[in-house]
């Protein structure tokens, strides 16, 4: 889908509601006209060129009348403008977050948070600014006609001699848009360049403090400071220039008109009434010229936007502008889809699941199968970089998975990601996001579940006291991503938010990353009490180990050994070097 | 309507005092604008009385002309004021920058706890970006605008006190009543504004959160409350947007009312012969040219009171100061320093944002407790212990990021507060795990662009280090840019060209916390010689990952939970077969490696 096309498919959106916007929009322009006319109608009559019957009292009333007119139809355009730039942008960010969500949720950006929500909140606006622009550049055309019409039934020669200019300042306004956007990536570039040198200063800073850096640093930046300088300058001097000729342009055509009706003023086949008439309309088709540039300019830009949004969402420009419902009335959608039933757990089995990183930091999974039972406790062990977050990424879908198959009681899962959720299973990551609103919020995610349940998934994770302490209890805000909880406290929260759905199949990956050792322990034990359900657990400590029903012990990626710990301590040199190192810890416990 | 006066005046006067000249030149360029744009309609009154009054071609051609010359010189001018105004903007605002900079690098530990880099970058060069304006076109924008408007309304009264008067009354009121409906309007745009924020915080945490999501289900659960959010922004955004189509409606409403009077008197007087024609349409053209000032005015009223905000923030950026007093005077002396714990103990401090303690966590944690070590000139300490057992803390005591609540760090026999911050820092280099990487290429990276470091001095330590060969292997050698994502260099990598920034310096006291990742073995081998000849003659604090590195220490010590739980030489401790340091060589050494 080319960029034009995915645009015409945004207007198709609301199309009643577009088309209203541009005919009221056409009618604010061609109020406009009324504004030269009233003028030329005025001096007309003052040197009695006027049709009969005009009198000063009632060119006034028509002044106010056209005034009027231009107010009540400005309000109009306003009130279908804001509700139609409402629905675009709420469609489009619906579409990026929706297809977001919808990937693999390790991998579900191509780029930093930061910079996709700027896609998030910036190129939807430029996107929405376009279609909003694309009516003022359609109202210009019924305004356009009428006023060269008007104008040249007043007198030819000098609306050609006066036109004339105006269309190669419109070629003009071309040539000078793509010299704009090259000083304006400049201009962009060298400001990245500095916030950028900034960043990495204020990242290091006590770097830098110790090297006693901070001189040679300061220059550095005041280097780039200085590019930047030249580009922003040189960024505005041109696009300033582009403006303020547009403004002068209206002056320069009246000059024009000045040269061209001289000697029709003179004799008097040219009125003064006409005059004021030509020096009006030409004022306002310069800036519909002006404005006309500045949307070439900003087309270009959406175009890029465009692109923009569709590499978020690692997929075409059509999902970007795919339609779906917004919802700005009646019910929201559900939550979560309750009618789909599920079959209990028996067994679910991995067979023969590759993963391979996409990025330098992550780690490879290699041709690995096993199985889990209802009840049982399986606990996936090895060292950093064995590949044990990636084995729990790619059963729950959150990775993509190069080979292998994933069997429900022997049924095979077609989409992992969306199988794997509560009720069936429950997912508790290595470092866990907890969202800025109550912590009774994050643990339910919008869940129904009674009080009494909520009280026991926040005992089975060890949550309880911590709670008990809280000023306002679940009701306390957490904060952005969580930080007024200590490290401990989210995981516990989030190991609490597993729990609520009463999931079948719990999984957590490395819980002992932020528990200390007795948290731990009472942690398991606690969750134990529960009846009827399957664990997958990475961890490395010896309460987990010692408890499971099976160990996948991992190494480099691959399955080195499975088995219970006596088995594994008797057959793995591997299994026997990842207890002793866990020795000094756990014996303290 | 409050100005940012007081402040604001006070950085305007230091920073763009220096561009005294350009802010007179860009004065001048500004009045003449406005000059040329009130002559104008005197030049067209003329042109329209001496057409209608039969005159000479010649005049009429010589009119149109001059209007048309002035025309194109008010370009030329508009373009060398916004050369002038950006240029001291940008001249100021760097300036600026910079000293924003200077002062957060001198800031202590404590206040960069406080503030992200991301909030830095806001203060440093966000907050200063608005003062661009203040800096060069508000203050004359704002005068030139009231001067566009008096200069109108004092010709007008020239013409006649009958002209000017209603229009000085129109202009007055219109200006009153824009700024009453701007006023209405102010709260809406402000709420707007901060629900947006708060929307985008929504979406800024669930695009970071999305593994969470969806492993739990919550998918729809997150687009619900997504409707649910645009659906509360709806009115609000609603009446911020119509706030703003007000103004631009009551412009209208105002203006036509404004052409009726000037239509009214114009005719009127006219009639009445006091006036030509030329001049009605002098009047009606002045009219319209009051447009543009009385609108534009209020919104550079207002951008003047949001650049408030940003003064006062930099300001207190200004007034934030360091913990660490730096007034020690006593020099080090040159070579290897010993270096000395007496009863240290030191505990974080909860930083200033945080609530007090009432969810227990924020209390200050003790990291370190009655530490009491000595290290001889020369020597090296081996630091063990696991993550948080007070390791690190403890090397950044030696080089003052911190200075301890209870007892001394000695350095060269003196303690560090006696001796300035600079010159401890020259003399004391710290080689952490995770290198900074700057953006640029291995010779800034190394000499921390430091110009004054000659290439050849930089070879001459690559030489000694047994690196220079690994670093001509680059790509381009001293010239291979790093610190982007698309060069990065490994961890080992980066640790080199750390023990190179630190060998140029010639340090009497080395801390050095080893790479914890997996490097490859070449890397390894360089890494092992580096810091060999690195260690060789200085005394060394060695936060120990490996067991080749426990190798190298003379003394060994073991912390746990910030207490020395173990301390002696190396070898006293490796033969003594209950010493702590003993049963780990033979268990394995991860855990406390870690």
């Amino acid at each position: 889908m080319n960029s034009l096309k995915a645009f015409v498919r945004l207007i198709r959106f609301r199309p009643w509601l577009y088309a209203a916007n541009a005919a009221a929009w056409a009618a604010i322009m061609l109020t406009e006209l009324g504004t030269g006319y009233m003028a030329k109608l005025f001096f007309d009559s003052i040197t009695g060129n006027a049709p009969a019957g005009l009198t000063l009292a009632s060119i006034i009333a028509l002044v106010v009348a056209a005034g009027l007119a231009r107010v009540v139809s400005i309000l109009v355009g306003a009130l279908i403008d804001i509700r139609h730039r409402f629905s675009i942008e709420v469609l489009l960010r619906r579409n990026l977050l929706a297809s977001v969500l919808a990937k693999p949720g390790a991998r579900a950006l191509p780029g930093a948070v930061g910079e996709a929500l700027n896609t998030v909140r910036d190129d939807v606006q430029t996107i929405e600014d376009l279609l909003s622009w694309l009516i003022d550049q359609f109202s210009f055309v019924p305004y356009t006609i009428a006023a060269l019409a008007i104008l040249l039934s007043i007198n030819v020669r000098v609306t050609l001699i006066v036109v004339f200019p105006l269309i190669l300042v419109l070629i003009g306004a071309r040539a000078a848009a793509k010299h704009a956007r090259r000083f304006r990536e400049a201009s962009r570039t060298a400001t990245e360049r500095v916030t950028g040198a900034i960043g990495e200063v204020m990242d290091g800073v006590q770097a830098i403090q110790l090297a006693g850096a901070e001189a040679g640093v300061v220059a550095h930046i005041e280097a780039l400071n200085r590019v930047r300088l030249r580009a922003a300058v040189r960024d505005r001097l041109l696009s300033q220039s582009f403006h303020s000729f547009f403004w002068n342009a209206a002056t320069l055509c009246t000059g024009l008109i000045l040269l061209a009706v001289a000697d029709g003023l003179r004799s008097g086949t040219f009125t003064v009434g006409d005059f004021a008439l030509f020096v009006t309309y030409v004022g306002v088709l310069t800036e519909v010229i002006a404005s006309f540039g500045d949307f070439l300019i900003h087309f270009q830009q959406a175009k890029v936007s465009l692109d923009r949004m569709a590499t978020l969402v690692e997929g075409t420009r059509a999902d970007v502008v795919e339609h779906h419902p917004i919802y700005l009335n009646g019910p929201l959608p559900p939550a979560r889809d309750a009618s789909e039933t599920h079959e209990p757990l028996e067994r679910l089995t991995v067979e023969d699941m590759t993963v391979r990183p996409a990025r330098a930091n992550g780690f490879l999974l290699d041709h690995v199968s096993f199985s889990i039972a209802r009840g049982e406790f399986i606990v996936v062990t090895g060292r950093i970089g064995s590949g044990k977050s990636t084995l729990l990424r790619g059963v729950l879908g959150l990775l993509p998975t190069e080979t292998g198959r994933i069997l429900w009681n022997g049924r095979l899962v077609e989409d992992p990601a969306s199988f794997f959720v509560p009720p069936r299973c429950a997912y508790t990551p290595q470092v866990p996001q907890l969202f800025s609103e109550s912590l009774r919020d994050n643990l339910l995610l919008g869940r129904e579940v009674g009080e009494q349940n909520l009280d026991q998934a926040v005992r089975l994770s060890v949550l309880d006291e911590d709670v008990a302490r809280l000023e306002r209890g679940l009701d306390t805000i957490v904060g952005p991503r969580g930080v007024k909880l200590s490290g401990g406290q989210r995981q516990r929260a989030a190991t609490a938010r597993m729990f609520v759905p009463s999931p079948e199949l719990m999984v957590l990956d490395d819980v002992s990353s932020a528990l200390d050792v007795e948290t731990e322990r009472v942690l398991w034990e606690r969750a134990f009490a529960l009846p009827n359900r399957a664990w997958l657990v990475v961890s490395h400590r010896r309460p987990a180990l010692r408890r499971a029903d099976r160990i996948l012990l991992l190494k480099d990626g691959r399955l080195e050994a499975t088995g219970t710990l006596d088995e594994l301590l008797a057959s793995s040199e591997e299994m026997r070097q990842l207890w002793q190192c866990d020795a000094l810890e756990s014996s303290r416990a | 309507m409050r100005l940012p006066l007081r402040d604001g005046l006070s950085l305007l006067a230091r920073y763009v005092r220096p561009h005294g000249r350009w802010i007179v030149a860009l004065a001048i360029l500004v009045l003449t604008t406005i000059g040329l744009r009130l002559v104008n309609p005197q030049i067209l009154r003329h042109f329209i009385d001496t057409a209608t009054a039969g005159g000479e071609r010649g005049i009429l051609i010589r009119d149109a002309l001059l209007f048309f010359g002035i025309a194109v010189l008010a370009q030329l001018v508009s373009v060398a004021a916004t050369y002038v105004g950006e240029t001291v903007a940008w001249s100021a605002t760097n300036a600026l920058r910079l000293d924003l900079l200077r002062h957060a690098l001198a800031l202590d530990a404590t206040f960069h706890k406080d503030h992200t880099p991301g909030q830095l970058i806001e203060r440093i060069d966000g907050d200063v970006a608005t003062l661009s304006n203040f800096f060069s076109r508000f203050t004359i924008d704002i005068l030139g605008n009231a001067a566009l408007v008096v200069g109108i309304i004092a010709l007008l009264f020239r013409e006649d006190w009958r002209i000017g008067l209603p229009i000085l009354v129109f202009a007055v009121l219109t200006a009153w009543l824009l700024g009453r409906i701007r006023a209405v309007a102010v709260p809406h745009w402000t709420t707007y504004r901060k629900l947006v924020a708060e929307f985008f915080g929504f979406i800024g945490e669930r695009l970071g959160g999305t593994e969470d999501l969806r492993a739990n289900g919550a998918v729809g659960y997150t687009l619900q409350r997504f409707f649910a959010l645009c659906r509360q922004l709806y009115p609000v955004r609603w009446r911020s947007a119509l706030a703003g189509y007000a103004m631009w409606m009551a412009n209208v409403a105002l203006f036509t009312a404004g052409y009726a009077i000037a239509f009214g008197v114009g005719a009127t007087l006219w009639r009445a012969s006091v006036i030509t024609l030329g001049t009605v349409y002098l009047v009606f053209t002045y009219t319209e040219l009051l447009r543009g000032p009385i609108s534009e005015m209020r919104e550079q009223i207002t951008d003047l009171q949001r650049a408030e905000a940003g003064v006062r923030r930099i300001r207190e950026m200004l007034a934030a100061s360091s913990a660490l007093p730096d007034d020690g005077t006593t020099p080090l002396p040159d070579g290897a320093l010993p270096v000395a714990f007496e009863d240290v103990t030191f505990a974080y401090h909860p930083s200033r944002r945080e609530e007090p303690a009432a969810d227990g966590r924020l209390e200050p944690t003790v990291a370190l407790r009655d530490v009491h070590l000595s290290i001889p000139a020369g020597t090296t300490l081996g630091l063990l212990g696991r993550t948080g057992s007070g390791k690190t803390t403890l090397a950044r005591l030696v080089a003052r990021l911190y200075d301890c609540q209870d007892g001394a760090v000695h350095v060269g026999c003196v303690p560090v507060a006696d001796v300035p911050l600079h010159e401890l820092r020259r003399r004391v280099r710290m080689v952490s795990q995770d290198v900074q990487l700057f953006r640029a290429t291995v010779r800034e990276n190394v000499r921390l662009f430091d110009p004054s470091v000659s290439d050849e001095r930089i070879l001459s330590a690559l030489d000694e280090l047994g690196l220079r060969d690994w670093v001509l292997a680059l790509p381009q050698g001293l010239d291979t840019l790093v610190g982007s994502s698309d060069a990065g260099l490994s961890a080992g990598q980066a640790q080199l060209l750390a023990l190179a920034r630190a060998f140029l310096a010639d340090p009497g006291v080395v801390i050095l916390d080893e790479a914890s990742s997996r490097l490859d073995p070449a890397t390894e081998r360089l890494l092992e010689k580096a810091v060999d000849r690195l260690l060789a003659g200085r005394t060394a604090i060695l936060i120990a990952h490996r067991l080749s590195t426990i190798r190298r220490a003379d003394q060994i010590a073991i912390l746990e939970n910030g207490c020395v739980i173990e301390s002696g030489e190396r070898e006293a401790l490796t033969r003594d077969p209950r010493s702590r340091l003993a049963h780990l060589l033979a268990t394995g050494m991860e855990e406390v490696l870690a």
